[in-house]
């Protein structure tokens, strides 16, 4: 008997924000867990040439977190996702998300709840698009929901909305109140901080104006104030029934869709990269808590909050953090990161230097306040002078004529690419400065421990069953194992590769799309929207 | 102290002493190496002189006492972390302890094994450091030195009771009526000669590559002796 599979039997779900880490695999953990499910309609954007059919295809067919689905349907899949898939191309930043009013109105009648997990993470983003996502998108998503006959909103916040405090952080909002205890108009706040944003046009200018009002109401930055807002705005309807789900930093599958998996850079990556590097200097406190989750025990425990929610029986704050139940100091992660590295620079395939050197280098923790020697802002002049140097040099004055002749290009290739080393060096550790920069008010000035009571007390009420399934289990997870044997491989497979500036790794085509045999040559369409 | 698998009653055991039948290694160098690989280099060299004062009880001295050397040599580890231990441990024994088992000893294990003994492996070592090895060697029983830990850092304290160089036949009594092992029908297996006491109070004793005083003892005691 399940509770989560009962109450999602037929059901059927708006979602937005699948293109992102977490939305991608909720969506892949629903299909592939909660067979009873009715239908997904899912909101996505068309991009550049692409429609957002296309973008959910080539997802499905390519990224990771599909591999549990494409390997229970094989040849199956397209037909599956015809059953259980509607792709409505939109935009939650448009007004009814930019889906047409008589397909909205159609849907509505059939829609059982919607899931919004779309928004930006970036801390510092242009406010424009910041707000317009994240507080905005919000208000529209809420409309759109309103527009249903059972209207319930699961919305995807973020832990980091307590802003500046320190200490326990309960499951509560105070709508109006902002976390330094600013009473405030949420509706006005959001119109002047766009209207304010509208007014610069130098982007670094729009940032700096409205990271200073977030930061005179609490926030530490651009994104935790657009999502803060956002949670006030929608705190304040009345039209809908509303539970928010607030994550603290999702980070690499434990299990789901496989252990490792990760997407882009989340905040742990350039931490990660930084203390294997030879700087290895961490400017955090080693007493604050690193409040890292994997993405599928939040998606469990959001899956878990959605039936909550459809059955009427959901708090309305939801927090899905580890530094309550099994908390990890910054002090073990920099200890299990060194250990990790360790064992990986002492494999046969890495280098001399990282099998007798650099492996011994242990990761040490920063003063942010004091540059230390080296300072990043010394290596990273160094590397441009490399750089230049390198640009001006002229190989044939330091060989032969004749060693010229012979591996001249050779040589000059080599020069090119040490050049595109130091600038590719550069951009990232200027990308590292400017991330541990964005970190601070989270890793030195304020330590949070987010209380999670409601999801635990939600997963005691389960079956055996169904707290195997979707039961918050974060008190279980071995950090040692998690952070050694999948957290950092995670990292260096999926995600460092694009902080180092390279393409996101992605799977082989999918096979079954071009056997004939097995799966017509056109992929079906018809969840597309009509 | 850990014994992992219970016995059956009245089983028939075969005790292996790790350091000496299995491993040829002293446990002082397990002690060096996790010192040296502590966290910082400051904090490396520090531990391994504190390592080192440990040595002279250790070896052939006036001073020799192994009981103290074991202790004063784990005290270097105090405030290590446990996950470092953990890590460093498997690391030490799959590097070092598993590619240089003695061929010796691997080979009683298997007789003991195919014999139907219940084989424990005793080790004055930490328990991080034994545990993988006999892991790989597929043996359950394993009685070894575990550090005590505060809040996921070693307080460089062995928890009781503390296996020493020296283990007395009374130990191994206690053992083995709290395990349901017949002694006497148990083999000891042991290669120096602070095993004595050990394969004293057990019914087949025998030494393994021994050092001098063991040998002597077991040509005295009419003990059989098998060389590598």
């Amino acid at each position: 008997m399940s509770m989560v599979r009962d109450t999602l039997r037929g059901k059927e779900l708006l979602v937005t924000g699948v293109s992102g880490f977490l939305g991608k695999v909720w969506v892949g953990f629903v299909l592939d867990r909660i067979e009873e499910l009715g239908r997904i309609h899912l909101l996505i954007r068309g991009k550049r040439q692409q429609t957002g059919y296309d973008r959910f295809l080539r997802m499905v067919e390519r990224s990771p977190a599909f591999r549990p689905l494409r390997a229970r349907h094989g040849a199956n899949l397209h037909a599956f996702l015809e059953s259980k898939i509607r792709v409505h191309e939109g935009d939650i930043a448009d007004p009814n998300l930019g889906i047409d009013a008589g397909v909205l109105d159609e849907i509505a009648g059939r829609l059982d709840a919607v899931v919004h997990f779309a928004g930006l993470t970036d801390f510092q983003p242009d406010p424009i698009q910041g707000l317009e996502t994240n507080s905005r998108g919000a208000l529209n998503v809420a409309d759109v929901t309103a527009r249903l006959r059972v209207p319930r909103l699961v919305h995807c916040s973020t832990a980091y909305v307590a802003g500046d405090r320190t200490g326990r952080v309960p499951e509560t909002l105070v709508p109006g109140v902002s976390p330094n205890g600013t009473t405030f108009d949420p509706m006005t706040e959001l119109e002047l901080a766009e209207a304010e944003a509208k007014q610069h046009e130098v982007r670094s200018e729009r940032i700096d104006r409205i990271a200073d009002r977030a930061k005179a109401l609490g926030w530490p930055n651009i994104y935790t104030y657009s999502k803060g807002l956002a949670e006030h705005l929608l705190s304040q309807r009345t039209d809908l029934a509303l539970t928010m789900l607030r994550p603290a930093i999702v980070e690499c599958a434990h299990e789901f869709p496989f252990p490792g998996w990760n997407e882009g850079v989340n905040t742990s990556a350039p931490i990660v990269w930084l203390m294997s590097s030879w700087f290895r200097r961490l400017p955090a406190s080693p007493d604050h808590h690193f409040d890292v989750i994997p993405v599928d025990t939040v998606a469990k425990a959001a899956a878990l909050v959605t039936a909550l929610a459809m059955r009427g029986e959901a708090e309305p704050v939801y927090q899905l953090a580890s530094s309550s139940a099994n908390p990890l100091l910054f002090q073990r992660a920099v200890d299990l990161n060194s250990l990790a590295y360790r064992r990986r620079y002492g494999r046969d395939e890495s280098t001399w230097v990282e099998r007798n050197v650099k492996r011994y280098f242990d990761g040490v923790f920063a003063d942010p306040d004091r540059d230390p020697f080296p300072s990043m802002y010394m290596l990273r002049e160094g590397v441009r002078e490399i750089s230049k140097l390198l640009e001006e040099v002229d190989v044939k004055r330091f060989v032969s004529a004749r060693r010229y002749a012979k591996e001249g290009p050779d040589l000059e290739r080599k020069r090119k690419t040490a050049i595109i080393d130091a600038r590719n060096a550069d951009r990232m550790m200027k990308r590292i400065e400017e991330m541990l920069r964005a970190y601070r008010p989270f890793i030195y000035d304020k330590d949070y421990v987010y209380e999670t009571h409601r999801i635990e007390a939600a997963t005691k009420r389960l079956s055996a069953e169904d707290a195997r399934a979707f039961g918050f289990d974060i008190a279980e997870l071995d950090w040692r194992k998690y952070w050694i044997d999948i957290h950092v491989p995670g990292l260096e497979q999926w995600s460092l590769p694009v902080l180092r500036g390279e393409r996101a790794p992605e799977d082989p085509p999918f096979i079954h799309t071009k056997n004939e045999s097995q799966a017509p040559t056109e992929p079906p369409r018809p969840f597309l929207e009509a | 102290m850990e014994m992992s698998a219970r016995m059956e009653m009245n089983a028939s055991a075969a005790f292996f002493r790790f350091e000496g039948t299995l491993v040829s290694r002293p446990t002082l160098t397990a002690a060096a190496w996790l010192a040296a690989n502590a966290q910082g280099f400051g904090e490396r060299i520090a531990r391994l002189g504190n390592v080192a004062l440990a040595a002279p009880f250790m070896f052939e001295t006036p001073l020799k006492d192994t009981t103290i050397a074991s202790r004063m040599a784990w005290m270097a580890l105090r405030d290590v972390s446990e996950d470092r231990l953990v890590v460093l441990g498997e690391d030490y024994a799959t590097d070092f302890l598993i590619p240089n088992l003695r061929e010796v000893g691997l080979e009683l294990v298997r007789a003991a094994k195919s014999a139907g003994h219940r084989v424990v492996v005793i080790s004055d070592n930490l328990d991080v450091v034994v545990r993988p090895v006999c892991d790989h060697l597929e043996i359950e029983s394993v009685v070894a030195n575990s550090m005590e830990m505060r809040r996921g850092k070693a307080t460089g304290r062995l928890n009781d009771p503390v296996i020493s160089g020296h283990i007395a036949g009374d130990w191994a009594r206690r053992f083995a009526k709290e395990h349901g092992i017949d002694l006497e029908r148990s083999l000891g297996y042991g290669a120096q000669g602070e095993d004595g006491m050990l394969l004293g109070a057990i019914g087949q004793p025998c030494a393994v590559s021994p050092d001098r005083s063991l040998r002597r003892l077991a040509r005295d005691l009419d003990w059989p002796i098998v060389e590598d």
